[in-house]
């Protein structure tokens, strides 16, 4: 069985392939920090970052998860609700409608009395199924022993297609996120021109109605991060996993490993290769124990060795549409940034006497 | 009811500090950093840091109380060099390394347009 550790990370100060920095940090990081984007379209990115240390990629997947702020529907004033979907319910849907909005156009809002038009959004939401108009042609004693997805009683299929139409008595009117509605406030109008608020998908389904059911409210979004509520967090992943290395200590194995999972080796190499002078694609691979492990009269274990480096991250960022992806990992480098200025001028401004704690 | 704010995790107090730091009482050079409204993704990210400076005998963190939205960093240092210096330094370095990774994406934004401008239209 070949060996899956990682490299020895945890015990030691300094990581292990790494020689002990003396003197300028900056200039270290420099030669060895190798920033990649390896793919990008609009919900996705793909980037290798190399030459840093774990907790520094770590920090700032943990940063794009939690600490990225978005906006969000924070509090409903529900007017009306007749519908099924309970009041409550239908406000914790409609928090987790993902809003496109640029959160640096807002400022924070603590305390919801003190909204304003520079920390609040407002939508609207007004939907009225219309009423049942044809008269029912069941009579209602005759329904009450129907079960569940059997046909009404004396009542053929184009029956049933007129009732689900608007104004028969089986028509469902569903609550949309693209039926919310955006109500500028204040100069909105003005600084937001060109760049309208709105959900980002129009057809996530939030409640459904029946025949003469309403719903009438008013939706306030605001400013947050994914550590208060993860309505707020921009991204649906964010992750990281180690680059693998390959190494092969044997002329004899081939060039391909006859698994069905995506291979480290390339599967249609010509026969006559060898894994060792092949270019593998250490890239990919996911370090997954059956590649070497199966089959057994071609076991490798012992011929390929398959570790990971720990300084070589491979990201995916992929949005849950508020922001594009590469503004989420711009975003969160603002942050650690922003963090990193705010304890430099504390320690400065105190000196050697940082004030005692409180 | 009297359950605190939500912002109250991740939003300084009115007049809290965002570091303050404890010396400690029995051991010289060494003491207690106090990060508020901070969590493991500071926490590891300065320890490891302060573990790079040669002059670091100790360096941990750790979250005293789910409920209390501060971390602790321990620090000892040789003697000659107060943590509040190493921990200055530490936060300088990681500045700067923070500074060249904002700067590797403004370079690799520049590359990917330049790129996408390279490329012959689409039909």
């Amino acid at each position: 069985m070949a060996s899956y550790a990682v490299e020895d990370r945890s015990v030691r100060a300094i990581p292990a392939n790494e020689p002990e920095v003396t003197g300028d940090y900056a200039a270290h990081v420099s030669k060895t920090m190798k920033l990649e984007i390896t793919h990008a379209d609009d919900e996705t990115v793909e980037f290798d970052l190399s030459g840093v240390d774990v907790s520094f990629a770590n920090a700032l997947r943990r940063i794009m998860l939690a600490e990225v702020p978005t906006m969000a529907i924070e509090t409903v004033y529900v007017e009306q609700n007749e519908g099924v979907v309970q009041d409550e319910v239908l406000a914790h849907r409609l928090g987790l409608v993902p809003i496109a909005a640029d959160p640096r156009d807002f400022e924070e809002l603590l305390d919801p009395e003190d909204a304003t038009d520079a920390n609040t959004i407002v939508f609207g939401l007004e939907v009225r199924a219309p009423p049942n108009t044809r008269p029912n042609p069941i009579p209602s004693a005759r329904r009450v022993d129907r079960l569940p997805g059997t046909p009404l009683p004396h009542q053929d299929s184009d029956d049933e297609e007129e009732a689900r139409k608007p104004g028969g008595h089986l028509h469902t009117t569903k609550v949309y996120s693209g039926d919310l509605k955006w109500l500028p406030q204040g100069e909105q109008e003005a600084f937001l021109a060109g760049r309208p608020v709105k959900p980002v998908h129009d057809d996530i389904l939030l409640a459904k109605l029946r025949p003469g059911q309403s719903i009438v409210l008013e939706a306030h979004g605001r400013k947050g991060i994914g550590q208060d509520h993860a309505k707020f967090s921009p991204v649906s992943t964010a992750a990281y996993r180690m680059r693998a290395v390959v190494e092969v200590s044997d002329d004899d194995v081939p060039p391909y490993v006859p698994v069905k999972r995506p291979s480290i080796f390339d599967e249609d190499a010509s026969p006559d290769c060898t894994a060792r002078s092949r270019p593998h694609a250490a890239h990919a691979c996911k370090v997954c124990e059956p590649l070497l492990s199966k089959p057994s009269s071609e076991n490798f274990a012992d011929k390929v060795r398959l570790t990971r480096r720990g300084d070589h991250f491979l990201f995916r960022v992929e949005t849950a549409g508020q922001l594009a992806p590469l503004r989420i990992v711009r975003d969160a480098v603002a942050v650690l940034k922003a963090k990193c200025d705010h304890w430099r001028r504390e320690l400065e401004v105190a000196g050697g006497g940082l004030s005692e704690a409180a | 009811m009297n359950a605190p704010e939500r912002h109250r995790s991740y939003q300084l107090d009115e007049g809290q500090a965002r570091m303050t730091y404890e010396p400690d009482q029995r051991v010289a050079s060494a003491g207690t950093f106090t990060i508020n409204k901070e969590d493991h993704t500071v926490g590891n990210l300065l320890r490891m840091q302060l573990l790079r400076d040669g002059d670091t005998r100790f360096a941990g963190y750790q979250l005293p109380h789910p409920l209390e939205h501060v971390c602790h960093v321990k620090v000892e240092t040789a003697p000659g060099r107060a943590p509040v210096e190493v921990m200055g330094g530490a936060v300088t370095d990681l500045r700067q390394e923070v500074e060249l990774l904002d700067r590797g994406f403004r370079d690799e934004c520049a590359r990917a347009r330049e790129e996408a401008d390279a490329r012959p239209m689409e039909t």
